[in-house]
């Protein structure tokens, strides 16, 4: 029987499922959720919800205070005041998924006493929060926002941002201001060209013409300041920037309009420079603004992965929340179960496993217990563990890797856009047409200034190269949303330009090429036996107890009577089930109790072992009845995916930091040789082996470029070095940041979908290319020939921009596939 | 005639051109994707009043953490 969690959608899986309740949950957190939002009358979210079609989430919750937000320090740099005894502050909420969020939280301040208000980001999934310090306290906040399933983080607002957000603006500005301009001169001309037609008188004209020279003046003042600036500073340095062209054009027309206009007749161009430049802002604002709210998104999302509290322990022992930056060498730190360390140090009490994926790339847990050396950033996956701080932020060893992180992305070559290149060609090309044409008309007509000029300014009008400057924007904005509902996201549009150029793929294995979750991938022996050890497991949190529960098919009723359970650290679990004796775990634990396994149990384990994988006894009544052997699977798509990519000519690597003869088998399976398996990579080695890659490339004629895919803060370096990085979808906040593109669906068919649509985009470019210079060399032969005035010019622009405009919107750039739609539906974000 | 109509239209528009401004100045045009979210959400039914102890269900809490 299946059945739908009351609270997310999601099947429940058999082992949650309860006979005679109503509502059936996936797991704690939902049924927490669900019951107070029930209490508190928010049941508006389901409805909602479901007249959205969204899907719900499993709701995560911590059960934290947050008492460290309640430091003052904390609060005198994050907060700014609002009025009379009031504060706001952003919050970065973790699990905020669709449009019904935006109404729970939002709707908050109704149940919270004492919180004025929240405003939600859906883009960004930052709210801003305001409250009365003296009616209730952040922490409370953070702890109501905690239990209705969003996981609070402070949202650093770095100064880059909010100079990025007043860019934004300023664009924005320019554009309008230019598009209104546009607007009332395309009115004023249609007036003037109509009585061409109809013998205008001579007054109307001239005031018609004074009009529209008194409305571009805010267009050549004030909007098109960005193109005589970029103009002038590229030939400050002698680079012939694609928006020399244009400024060239602009002054043209508007220094032989205003002339003109003055004069009393001539032709008049106003109409064709305000609707270029408001064309290309509006373009050039498109761009800016999705680049902006990916960054904002990832950037964000950088100080998430890491601990940001501590349990920091008194003299008497007593656990109070802390701020991670607070915490000094020396401390002492209670992590529970399911936390992260906050820093380095070694192990006083506890015995436990811990998690460190993302940092070493290992998928087995490592057992830990007293007087063991622990990393910041690793999980705590059994038992309370007490720890003495050692190192903490930058000098702990994840601060090493994130600063290593850091000077790979500083040391990035500033990327030479597509543009540019092209520009140079096009940029001496037309002005060399223009001084040949200026000299041709002077030569020919004996002299006359005003019609060689006349002629010059309306082939700068013609050929001027907003195809060029309005196709790629926004054929890369278009793009860039595609791609983002087909589960990419891009940070840059340049990437996709890199993408197409690469020829080698580096992979991770754990995370990457694999889920990086323990799983029962092989049972032998009695049913009976697995039955009775799935009953024992179900009592413990411990990963391996995880991994059975994962792969339980049944409904646990209440069946089993469990007695006497007993949890060996390291080794695994004892108790009585139904009165009979049941252990689970390694030889350790057979030797603990008392079990001698045979030969033959002996032998698979090898085997097992020797496939990377962690066998497992179960002993029943003290005779070892059964086996199981715990791994990390490679991820249901990843041959198919892996198969694409080779058959499309990429050399594909794999680079782990877990043990060589695993991530050997791991290649095997994938149909990879063995050279091409690299294991036992620390971070740095990571990092080395690509910056060693890419100095040997440069030295070889056409090669193509280097593609790192990972998810741990083990792969963030290498990640920042490669030509292109990829995180994979939920990997750690190090690797999203320092990633050009970020899945956000699971698996590792979006990346071949990165690379088959990264060829479409750039063959839509150079569609986009191919019809911006058949236009160009028609206006500039129309123009020689001397059969172009304002008229034709007027016609010819916005022509060409639309049909750019059309093709890049219309142009298939990025598919999203009928699997991926059902899994997800629509908006996911890791 | 027209050589006030004009300046009058220009002025209107300038007016508006104005208010624009305006708005984008105070960051109303920073986050496209709430604001017509919202809007869809003032159709949330209004909750279902507090201690209404008969239509509440009896929620099992399980056990598994997610």
């Amino acid at each position: 029987m299946s059945a739908a969690c009351a609270h997310c959608g999601l099947d429940v899986p058999a082992s949650e499922q309860r006979t005679h309740a109503t509502q059936q949950f996936c797991c704690r957190g939902c049924a927490q959720v669900y019951q107070l939002l029930h209490d508190w009358g928010f049941d508006g979210y389901y409805r909602l919800l479901e007249r959205q079609g969204g899907r719900g989430v499993p709701a995560k919750v911590s059960g934290r205070k947050y008492a460290e937000l309640d430091d003052p320090a904390l609060l005198k740099i994050h907060a700014e005041p609002c009025g009379h005894d009031r504060l706001r502050l952003r919050l970065y909420l973790e699990g905020v998924h669709c449009a019904a969020c935006v109404w729970l939280v939002e709707e908050l301040p109704r149940a919270v006493d004492g919180l004025a208000s929240v405003r939600l980001n859906l883009a960004t999934h930052v709210a801003e929060v305001e409250w009365a310090p003296s009616a209730i306290s952040l922490s409370r906040i953070a702890h109501a926002l905690d239990t209705i399933g969003y996981t609070p983080h402070l949202a650093q607002d770095d100064r880059l941002e909010a100079a990025r957000r007043h860019n934004d603006r300023a664009l924005l500005i320019k554009a309008g201001v230019a598009f209104a301009a546009a607007m009332n001169i395309m009115f004023i001309h249609l007036a003037l060209y109509a009585g061409e037609l109809n013998d205008i008188s001579p007054e109307f004209a001239r005031f018609f013409r004074l009009m529209s020279l008194g409305l571009s003046l805010p267009v050549m003042l004030f909007s098109a300041q960005p193109f005589f600036r970029t103009a002038w500073a590229g030939l400050r340095q002698r680079v012939p920037h694609i928006d020399l062209p244009v400024a060239l054009a602009l002054l043209g027309a508007f220094g032989y309009s205003a002339y003109a206009t003055l004069l009393g007749h001539g032709p008049v161009y106003f109409d064709s420079l305000a609707g270029l430049v408001a064309l290309l802002l509006g373009a050039r604002y498109l761009q800016q603004r999705a680049q902006r709210l990916a960054l904002e998104r990832t950037s964000v999302l950088r100080h998430v992965a890491f601990a940001e509290f501590a349990r920091r322990l008194d003299a008497e022992g007593l656990a109070t929340e802390v701020a991670v930056t607070s915490l000094i060498p020396g401390d002492k730190v209670e992590v529970r179960s399911g936390e992260l360390l906050p820093g380095d140090g070694i192990v006083l009490h506890g015995n436990s496993q811990l998690d460190q994926a993302v940092l070493t790339g290992e998928a087995t847990p490592l057992p830990v217990g007293p007087g063991d050396w622990v990393v910041a950033g690793a999980t705590n996956l059994g038992a309370r563990l007490v720890v003495q701080i050692r190192a903490v932020g930058p000098n702990s060893r994840v601060g090493g890797l994130l600063r290593l992180v850091d000077e790979a992305m500083r040391g990035r070559a500033p990327m030479v856009q597509f543009t540019d290149r092209i520009s140079k060609a096009f940029v001496w090309g037309v002005l060399g047409l223009a001084t040949a044409l200026g000299v041709g008309v002077l030569l020919g007509s004996g002299g006359d200034v005003g019609l060689a000029l006349q002629q010059v300014v309306a082939l700068l009008v013609v050929t001027c190269p907003c195809a060029l400057g309005l196709a790629t924007p926004v054929t890369f904005t278009s793009a860039l949303a595609r791609a983002a509902r087909a589960g990419i996201f891009l940070k840059n549009p340049e990437s996709l330009e890199l993408t197409r150029q690469v020829d080698t793929l580096l992979l991770d294995k754990t995370g990457t090429l694999t889920e990086g979750k323990l799983r029962l991938v092989a049972t032998q022996g009695m049913p009976k036996a697995l039955d009775l050890a799935l009953a024992l497991e179900a009592e413990s949190a411990h990963p391996i107890a995880l991994a059975f529960r994962r792969a339980q098919r049944t409904p646990l009723g209440s069946v089993h009577r469990l007695e006497a359970i007993r949890e060996h650290p390291g080794q695994g679990i004892e108790g009585l089930v139904d009165g009979v004796h049941v252990a689970v775990g390694n030889e350790a634990l057979l030797r603990t109790v008392g079990v001698a396994p045979t030969a033959a149990h002996q032998g698979q384990a090898e085997i097992w072992s020797a496939q990377g994988l962690s066998p497992l006894f179960i002993a029943v009544a003290g005779q070892v009845v059964a086996q199981a052997a715990l791994g990390d699977p490679l991820r249901t798509d990843a041959k198919a995916a892996l198969k694409a990519l080779t058959n499309a000519g990429l050399t594909l690597h794999i680079v782990s930091g877990d043990h060589p003869a695993v991530v050997a088998r791991v290649a095997r399976e994938l149909g990879l040789t063995s050279d091409h398996a690299h294991g036992g990579m620390t971070p740095e080695a990571k990092r080395t082996f690509v910056a060693d890659l890419k100095a040997a490339r440069t030295q070889l004629p056409h090669t193509g470029k280097l593609m790192m895919v990972g998810d741990g803060v083990n792969d963030a370096a290498a990640l920042a070095l490669a030509d292109v990085g990829v995180a994979m979808q939920g990997g750690s906040g190090a690797s999203v940041a320092a990633a050009d593109v970020v899945l956000t669906r699971p698996g590792l068919m979006p990346l071949v979908e990165l690379w088959r649509g990264s060829h479409r985009v750039m063959n839509v470019i150079h569609r986009n290319l191919a019809f911006s210079l058949i236009y160009n060399l028609a206006g500039a032969g129309l123009t020689i020939a001397g059969l172009v005035g304002p008229i034709l010019a007027a016609a010819l622009m916005p022509l060409s921009s639309l049909t750019v405009i059309l093709s890049s919107v219309l142009g298939r750039t990025f598919q999203t596939s009928a699997a991926a739609s059902r899994t997800s539906g629509g908006r996911s974000w890791p | 005639m027209i050589f006030i109509l004009l300046p009058l239209a220009v002025l209107t528009a300038g007016v508006f051109l104005a208010l624009f401004i305006w708005a984008v100045r105070t960051g109303q045009f920073d986050d496209l994707e709430t604001p017509p979210v919202r809007i869809l959400n003032d159709d949330a039914d209004r909750p279902l009043p507090t201690g209404d102890v008969e239509t509440r269900e009896t929620i099992v809490v399980s056990t598994r953490d997610c």
